[in-house]
């Protein structure tokens, strides 16, 4: 008799069993990642799919990563369409004050960890030596939302009683991808006078061998400002948030997941050396730079 | 009589002994100077291998000093990259970095450069010689001490902050004597 209740029960709290992990399964979260392009939606993917996948694993949430141009992450985050963002630190502070993002971590790399800046360069025999060189020349700048590829140059030469409307020959921005890249051999082989590098595409630069320290001037340079930054939505749960932010924290070079069968390091896969826990007060130098620049999110018409 | 030639016999045995025991310690002595020029030697090859280190550093990091002097900050870790190729993971590297962040007010990597040289070579501590950056190593705990402590007091949970205290405490220890 007992042995006929056994066999009958095995099934029943089997199929209990297994209606639970499906509900478990069901009610796991899936939450998106809005990433900044930077060169094109098909690099963003192959950078930052690995840390998604990452932080879908340590969090026990299943994130997606969603690449996004520049221009239309505003009105997609305001729409609810992220969690979280990774962005350049211009777009954080855009995010923040129109939006509410809450900051989250900054990435690590090259030498000033999660800060870098902005740098106007000049070839070293061009006879341009200093900033007042400058005028009448041909500049390339970089995007417009970049924070050391043309807001922290813009400012320099404003500081410097240069405005780029007026006291240039003409200047440019690059069309297409890599564009920090593209200035620094445009002004490397002549198209133009002087470039708005930021300091760490200087460093990757030389680092690779691409160019040498020795083939540019550097006439001025910003203070360093924090660089790309991982934020999250006003109303993303708290817990959620502490875990995503641990675990960016405690990311390693040597942690990897297993993206199409293939084990990929999280970090070097995303160019990024490690993350930083940084103060919002940590980007009011570049808040002080936007306003001098009349650029969002302090843009006055 | 017999009690004079006995402390005679004494007084000459002690002679005796006193002879055979300075001849004992001369023989020993005559030793020791075989054995000196091999320790000899040894102090003098680390003293040359120890200078020879110190006058390739400073010939291969001179573009670096010389962008330093110069007064561009930017162009010496551009520079500082370019060695880096043919010498990654040098402590000396590591130490030009730190010096140059500090100057440039970036306190924190300043600081995990200075720890990173110091974990590879403690040389850069000694009070005296051609390496040494204790001043400089001493200078940078006081101005982290000032600066970063109050931040990070005011902000207890900021890991990053708390990483970079650890790593001030740790100069003070190596300053102070303190090993690994």
């Amino acid at each position: 008799m007992k042995r006929f209740f056994l066999v009958l029960l095995l099934p029943v709290v089997a199929s209990v069993l297994f209606l639970a992990g499906c509900d478990q399964v069901k009610e796991r979260p899936v939450l998106r990642i809005g990433y900044m392009n930077c060169n094109s939606e098909q690099e963003t993917m192959q950078r930052f799919s690995p840390i998604s996948r990452y932080l879908s694993e340590k969090v026990g949430v299943t994130f997606e990563s969603v690449p996004v141009d520049t221009h239309e992450f505003e009105e997609r985050f305001q729409a609810g369409e992220f969690a979280l963002t990774h962005t350049n630190s211009l777009l954080y502070i855009v995010l923040k004050e129109d939006a509410g993002l809450k900051l989250l971590a900054a990435d690590k790399r090259g030498h000033y960890g999660s800060r870098t800046a902005g740098t106007l360069i000049a070839r070293k025999d061009s006879g341009i030596e200093t900033l007042e060189d400058i005028r009448g020349k041909r500049l390339v700048f970089g995007p417009v939302m970049a924070p050391t590829g043309y807001l922290a140059q813009y400012d320099l030469m404003l500081q410097a009683g240069i405005d780029p409307e007026r006291d240039l020959g003409y200047y440019a921005i690059p069309s297409g991808s890599f564009k920090h890249e593209k200035l620094i051999y445009g002004v490397y082989f002549g198209d133009f006078d002087v470039a708005a590098a930021p300091a760490l595409d200087l460093e990757l630069m030389t680092r690779d061998g691409k160019i040498t320290a020795d083939d540019f001037v550097i006439l001025a340079q910003s203070q360093v400002i924090p660089y790309c930054t991982f934020g999250a939505a006003p109303d993303l749960d708290p817990e959620i948030f502490a875990k995503v932010k641990q675990a960016l924290l405690e990311l390693t070079p040597a942690d990897t997941v297993e993206i199409d069968g293939e084990r990929i390091k999280v970090l070097k896969s995303a160019w990024v050396d490690g993350f930083e826990e940084l103060l919002d007060s940590d980007y009011d130098p570049i808040r002080e730079m936007a306003r001098r620049v009349n650029m969002p999110p302090y843009q006055t018409y | 009589m017999l009690k004079l030639s006995l402390t005679s016999l004494l007084w000459t045995l002690l002679i005796v002994a006193t002879a055979a025991m300075a001849t004992l310690l001369l023989d020993a002595s005559g030793e020791d100077t075989q054995l000196r020029p091999a320790s000899f030697n040894k102090a003098m090859e680390r003293d040359l291998a120890f200078q020879a280190r110190a006058a390739f550093l400073q010939k291969i990091y001179a573009p670096v000093e010389a962008q330093l002097k110069a007064g561009n900050p930017q162009s010496a870790l551009l520079k500082l990259d370019e060695v880096g190729r043919n010498y990654p993971g040098e402590a000396h590297g590591f130490i030009l970095r730190g010096e140059i962040l500090r100057g440039m007010g970036v306190l924190d990597q300043a600081i995990a450069n200075y720890v990173r040289a110091l974990k590879l070579d403690g040389d850069y501590l000694e009070e005296a010689g051609p390496l040494s950056r204790r001043t400089e190593i001493r200078q940078l705990v006081d101005q982290g001490l000032s600066e970063l402590t109050p931040r990070a007091r005011s902000n207890p949970d900021n890991r990053s902050l708390a990483t970079t205290i650890r790593e001030l405490h740790y100069l003070q220890s190596r300053l102070a004597g303190g090993c690994e």
